[in-house]
C-alpha cells in the first residue's frame, strides 16, 4: 500500500486557529457601518459600469458581427477565475473615461494569465492617452508573476488629435513593444489573438509577441490605407489642396494592407486564422494547454480550504470611521485558508503582525498593521508612553526586516494588508533608527526578489506606504489592489492644513488682522485632500490597480499566490524551509 | 459587582449603554477618542450596568472607572 502526505505536516496542516463568528449584536450594532460602506461600494459600481459602457453601445459591435473585448473574455477566461485590474485607471482624465484597454488576471484551461484586449468599442481600440501607462503596468505584471500574458488586439492605431500625449516619451506607446521583447527574452510567452485593423503602432501591437492568431478579417501593418493623401506639398492646406485631397480619397478602394492573405499565406506570421472570433480564442486556450505550469502539488502544503469566516463581514469590521480601531486579525481570518495564521513573534513590534498562512493550500508570508493601542510602548520613549496601531516603531520595522528576509529564503510571496498613519516622528524617533530602519526595510524587500501583493484596506500615509510593500517596490509589488475604504494621501489633510498655515496664523494673529481668510484656505485643503484620497481617485490616479469589494479580497489573494506558484523561477524545499521552525522555536 | 476602566486617557465620544441595560461580555459601552484614535471600551464582564460614570466630552485619566456592572 502506498502512503502520501503533504510535507512539513506538522507544521502546516493545521496551524493556530484565528477569528471568531460575527453574532447577532455585531450585526446589529455595525450595521451602520456596512451600510457606509456599501454606499462607497455602489458609488465604485457606478463609476466601473461607466467604464464598461464607454464607446460605442455594444450592441452596435455585436450588430456588425464582432464581439466586444468583455464578450472575447468572458468567452476565454475560465469561469469565476477573473480578477479585472486598472478598471478605472484613467491617469490623463481621457473624456473616453478609460485608458481603451480591458486587463486584469484570470485562468484560462486552468492556468494563470495576465489578459489584456483593447476595448474595440472605443474608438475601434485606439490608442489614447494613459494606455501606454496601462499595458506597462500590465507587461511588469507578467514579468513578477512569470505567467503567459495574453492579448486581444484590436488596435486602430493612435487618437490623432491627441498624438503628442501618446505616441512618443520614454513610456510612451512603444515602449510596450519593447516589453514584450523583454518577457519573450525571459522565456514568459505573450499569446496574441488579432481582430480587425491594426495598422501602425497597431501593426507592432499584432507583430510583437510570441504567437500570433489571426481572425479572417484581421490585418497588422507598418502603415493603414488611411494614409491617402501624403503630405501637402505646400506645407498648409487651401481650397485647391483640399479639393484633390477629397478625389484621392473618393477614388481609394484599396483594402487595408498586412491581411490574411499576406501575413498568413506569404509571411507565415501568423499560425492560425480562423473564421470565426471564438475559433480565435480557442486557439488561445490551446496553446494555453502547452505553457509551463506546475501542478499545485508541488507546493502545497495542505489541502485547499476557505475561511471558516465569510468575507462579507469585512464591512462590519474594519469601519468606515478612519479613527476608529478595529482587530486585523478578524480581517485575516477571512482571508486565510481555514482561518489558520502561524505568527512570527507575536510578543515583539507588536503594531504589527508578521506570519505564515495558506492561500488555496500554499504557503505565503503576510505581514499588516495592527490598530488599536499599545502600553509601555514604544521602549524607545519614556515610561508610560502609549503607542498607537497604524503607525510603525523600532521593534515592528526590525520584526519586518527580519520576516521579509526570511520569506526571501523560504521563497514565500508576501501579501501586506496596509493600514498605516506613518512611522514615529520627532527626535526619539530618529535616535531610534526609525529612518535607517525604514530604508532597511525596503533594502530588505528589494533583496527577496520575491513578488508581492498589498490590499491598501483602509490608509496609506507618509513613508510606511512606500516600506509596507507599497506599489513603489516595482521590482516586487506585482499589484495593490484597494477596497471601498482606501484613503492615499502623504498626511491628513488636517495635518496638511495645520503644517502650512501654523507659522500664517500665527503672523495674522500678531497683526491683529482677521484669522477668517487663513482658516477658509486651510478648511478648502483638508476638503481637497479628502476629494484626491477617496478610493475612485487613487483607482484613476493608478495609487491602487483596482478596487475591490471587500468579500471578493481573497479571490485576489488566490490569484496571486496560485500564480505565483504556476511556474516560480527558484524553489524552496517545503522541508528545508527555515521560517516554520524559526516560528516554532 | 464589576468596575469597567478607561483602557486609557483621552476623551468620552459616546456612551453606547444606559444605566439598567443588560449587557454581555465583549459589548461596546463606551468609545473613547486618543491620540486621534477612536477605540472601543468593551465590556469585560456580562450583566446589569448599574451606574455610568463617565460622560460624553469628558476626560478621563488611565485607569478611571467608566461605570459599574453588577
Amino acid at each position: 500500500m502506498s502512503r502520501k502526505q503533504t510535507p512539513l505536516r506538522p507544521y502546516f496542516e493545521k496551524m493556530p486557529d484565528i477569528g471568531k463568528l460575527l453574532e447577532d449584536r455585531d450585526f446589529k450594532q455595525r450595521g451602520p457601518n456596512a451600510k457606509d460602506v456599501k454606499e462607497q461600494e455602489d458609488l465604485i459600481a457606478q463609476a466601473e459600469k461607466k467604464v464598461r459602457e464607454a464607446g460605442k453601445p455594444a450592441e452596435k459591435v455585436r450588430q456588425r458581427g464582432q464581439m466586444t473585448v468583455y464578450d472575447r473574455l468572458e468567452y476565454l477566461v475560465d469561469e469565476g477565475t477573473w480578477c479585472p485590474l486598472h478598471t478605472l485607471y484613467n491617469p490623463k482624465d481621457n473624456e473616453e473615461g478609460c485608458t481603451g484597454v480591458v486587463d486584469g488576471l484570470g485562468k484560462i484551461e486552468g492556468k494563470w494569465a495576465v489578459i489584456i484586449g483593447f476595448d474595440n468599442k472605443v474608438i475601434a481600440g485606439a490608442w489614447i492617452a494613459g494606455q501606454a501607462e496601462n499595458i506597462l503596468r500590465v507587461t511588469d505584471l507578467a514579468k513578477r508573476l512569470n505567467v503567459p500574458l495574453v492579448w486581444m488586439t484590436n488596435c486602430s492605431g493612435v487618437k490623432l488629435p491627441e498624438q503628442d500625449e501618446i505616441y512618443a516619451d520614454r513610456r510612451g506607446s512603444g515602449a510596450p513593444f519593447f516589453r514584450h521583447a523583454e518577457l519573450n527574452k525571459l522565456g514568459i510567452p505573450v499569446l496574441n489573438a488579432i481582430y480587425g485593423t491594426n495598422p501602425a503602432g497597431g501593426g507592432y501591437q499584432g507583430i510583437s509577441p510570441t504567437i500570433l492568431l489571426a481572425h479572417e478579417g484581421a490585418n497588422i501593418a507598418v502603415g493603414g490605407a488611411g494614409i491617402v493623401g501624403g503630405m501637402s506639398p505646400k506645407g498648409h492646406f487651401d481650397i485647391e489642396g483640399v479639393q484633390s485631397l477629397i478625389e484621392a480619397t473618393k477614388n481609394f478602394k484599396a483594402k487595408p494592407p498586412g491581411r490574411v492573405e499576406t501575413h498568413f499565406d506569404q509571411t507565415a506570421y501568423f499560425r492560425e486564422v480562423h473564421e470565426s472570433e471564438q475559433g480565435v480564442l480557442n486557439g488561445i486556450k490551446e496553446y494555453m494547454k502547452g505553457v509551463p505550469a506546475y501542478d499545485p502539488r508541488f507546493f502545497r502544503v495542505a489541502e485547499t480550504a476557505a475561511p471558516k469566516f465569510s468575507g462579507e463581514d469585512l464591512n462590519y469590521i474594519i469601519p468606515f470611521n478612519q479613527k476608529r480601531t478595529y482587530d486585523v486579525i478578524e480581517v485575516l481570518a477571512r482571508l486565510t485558508d481555514n482561518s489558520e495564521f502561524m505568527e512570527y513573534k507575536p510578543d515583539y513590534g507588536p503594531e504589527v503582525f508578521t506570519g505564515i498562512a495558506k492561500i488555496a493550500g500554499l504557503p505565503v508570508g503576510v505581514i499588516g498593521n495592527n490598530q488599536g493601542f499599545f502600553k509601555d510602548y514604544p521602549e524607545y520613549r519614556e515610561e508610560g508612553s502609549m503607542g498607537v496601531g497604524g503607525k510603525l516603531y523600532r521593534q515592528g520595522l526590525i520584526k519586518m526586516n527580519e520576516f521579509v528576509t526570511f520569506c526571501g529564503r523560504d521563497n514565500l510571496p508576501i501579501v501586506w494588508l496596509q493600514d498605516t498613519t506613518g512611522i514615529d516622528v520627532g527626535d526619539a524617533a530618529e535616535e531610534a533608527e526609525l529612518l535607517g530602519l525604514g530604508q532597511s526595510l525596503i533594502y530588505s524587500i528589494q533583496k527577496t526578489e520575491l513578488p508581492m501583493m498589498t490590499i491598501m484596506l483602509r490608509k496609506g500615509s507618509a513613508a510606511a506606504h512606500y516600506v509596507l510593500g507599497g506599489p513603489q517596490a516595482n521590482d516586487n509589488n506585482a499589484f495593490t489592489v484597494g477596497t471601498p475604504l482606501t484613503e492615499i494621501y502623504v498626511m491628513h489633510g488636517e495635518t496638511a492644513a495645520a503644517a502650512t498655515y501654523s507659522r500664517r496664523l500665527v503672523k495674522e494673529q500678531e497683526a491683529g488682522r482677521d484669522l477668517e481668510p487663513v482658516i477658509e484656505k486651510m478648511n478648502k485643503m483638508v476638503q481637497d485632500y479628502y476629494d484626491r484620497s477617496r478610493p475612485i481617485y487613487c483607482a484613476e490616479r493608478g495609487f491602487v490597480d483596482e478596487i475591490v469589494s471587500m468579500q471578493l479580497l481573497r479571490n485576489y489573494c488566490v490569484a496571486f499566490t496560485e500564480s505565483c506558484y504556476q511556474n516560480p523561477k527558484s524553489i524552496t524545499p517545503v522541508h528545508q524551509m527555515i521560517l516554520p521552525r524559526i516560528i516554532k522555536g | 459587582m464589576a468596575s469597567l476602566l478607561a483602557p486609557m486617557a483621552g476623551k468620552v465620544i459616546e456612551v453606547s449603554v444606559s444605566e439598567g441595560d443588560t449587557v454581555e461580555v465583549d459589548d461596546v459601552v463606551f468609545i473613547v477618542e486618543s491620540m486621534k484614535m477612536e477605540t472601543p471600551v468593551f465590556a469585560t464582564e456580562g450583566g446589569t450596568v448599574k451606574e455610568i460614570k463617565a460622560k460624553v466630552g469628558e476626560f478621563i485619566s488611565d485607569d478611571d472607572v467608566l461605570a459599574v456592572i453588577e
